[in-house]
């Protein structure tokens, strides 16, 4: 193997583990369904309906739930708050779309 | 197109952002990249393109979700999954947020400006009496006219002359989506079918 070989193979793996190093440091995109987005950090809408009706359950029938506000919480879930017919409630729902707990204001 | 002033709303402001896969950040959607983004792909970003997504509720199908904040319309179908459309919304101090009704809907509808746009608003003072439907008006190939109770709310989900602003904050309290998508949305909906509109910040709904 000549010197010139040995040059252009080190340089090979020099630009090779650049590309492995720019890759384990870079995020990963997201799906291209997904990449759109506000910088307001709203719960996905089927979660807040999700809270919605848990909510309906404790207001009772024909008491109309609305999602008025939402936000991302440091643990991962979502915090929602309601109006149900001017009475405010707030959830807590997780990501798989189970409600943690919801509480009157 | 509608008397959103009524309402006295405060909208919490929100930018529209995409990602970009050459650099690999977010980067904001306004008004002059969304017109510059149409012009080059003839289409709205991927994300706002007309999509089949899981949806967990326990709305029944035929229900209409609609997502301000994130601009996207669901329409919910069987099996958990949803027909997810890119919409356009409210501006600032034109959002709302409801629960109401499709009360009746049109194709190719003529567009009458409300009284409070006549005023404001030059453009639509020159059709006070009424836009013929067709492709320059405003509502677009459909209109559906959302009804509380018996009542026009004078809101409209419909189709648009400008599909750049899909994704964008840029009606006066309307939901917009390009002319094929109203017009599959159109095609889909029954009269008397549910719509939620959820908006962060924004004045709930409570009659004209």
């Amino acid at each position: 193997m000549s010197r010139e070989d040995l040059k252009r193979g080190g340089r090979a793996l020099l630009g090779l583990a650049g590309l492995l190093s720019l890759g384990a440091c870079t995020p990963a995109p997201p799906p291209p369904e997904a990449m759109a987005r506000t910088t307001l950090m709203t719960a996905p809408a089927d979660l807040q309906l999700l809270c919605a009706n848990a909510v309906t359950s404790s207001a009772g029938a024909g008491v109309k739930v609305l999602p008025t506000g939402s936000r991302l919480q440091p643990d991962g879930t979502f915090a929602v708050d309601l109006d149900a017919g001017g009475k405010k409630y707030s959830c807590i729902v997780d990501n798989n779309g189970s409600v943690r707990s919801v509480t009157p204001v | 197109m509608a008397a959103a002033l009524l309402l006295a709303p405060v909208i919490v402001l929100a930018q529209t952002q995409i990602y970009d896969a050459k650099t690999r950040t977010w980067v904001d959607y306004d008004n002059k990249k969304a017109r510059q983004y149409y012009a080059r792909n003839k289409q709205s970003p991927e994300a706002f393109r007309r999509q089949i997504v899981t949806f967990r509720t326990a709305e029944p199908p035929g229900t209409i979700i609609i997502d301000g904040n994130q601009h996207f319309l669901y329409l919910v179908q069987p099996g958990g999954q949803a027909i997810r459309y890119g919409i356009g919304v409210g501006r600032d101090g034109f959002g709302w947020a409801g629960i109401v009704r499709v009360g009746r809907t049109a194709e190719w509808p003529v567009w009458t400006p409300p009284a409070e746009m006549v005023a404001r608003d030059a453009n639509a003072a020159k059709w006070a009496a009424g836009m013929p439907g067709g492709p320059d008006n405003p509502l677009g190939a459909r209109a559906l006219y959302l009804y509380a109770g018996d009542q026009d709310t004078i809101y409209r989900i419909h189709g648009t002359a400008e599909p750049w602003t899909i994704g964008l904050d840029v009606s006066s309290g309307c939901i917009r989506l390009n002319n094929d998508d109203v017009t599959d949305l159109h095609s889909r909906v029954q009269i008397g079918a549910k719509v939620i509109v959820l908006m962060q910040g924004a004045a709930l709904y409570k009659g004209i």
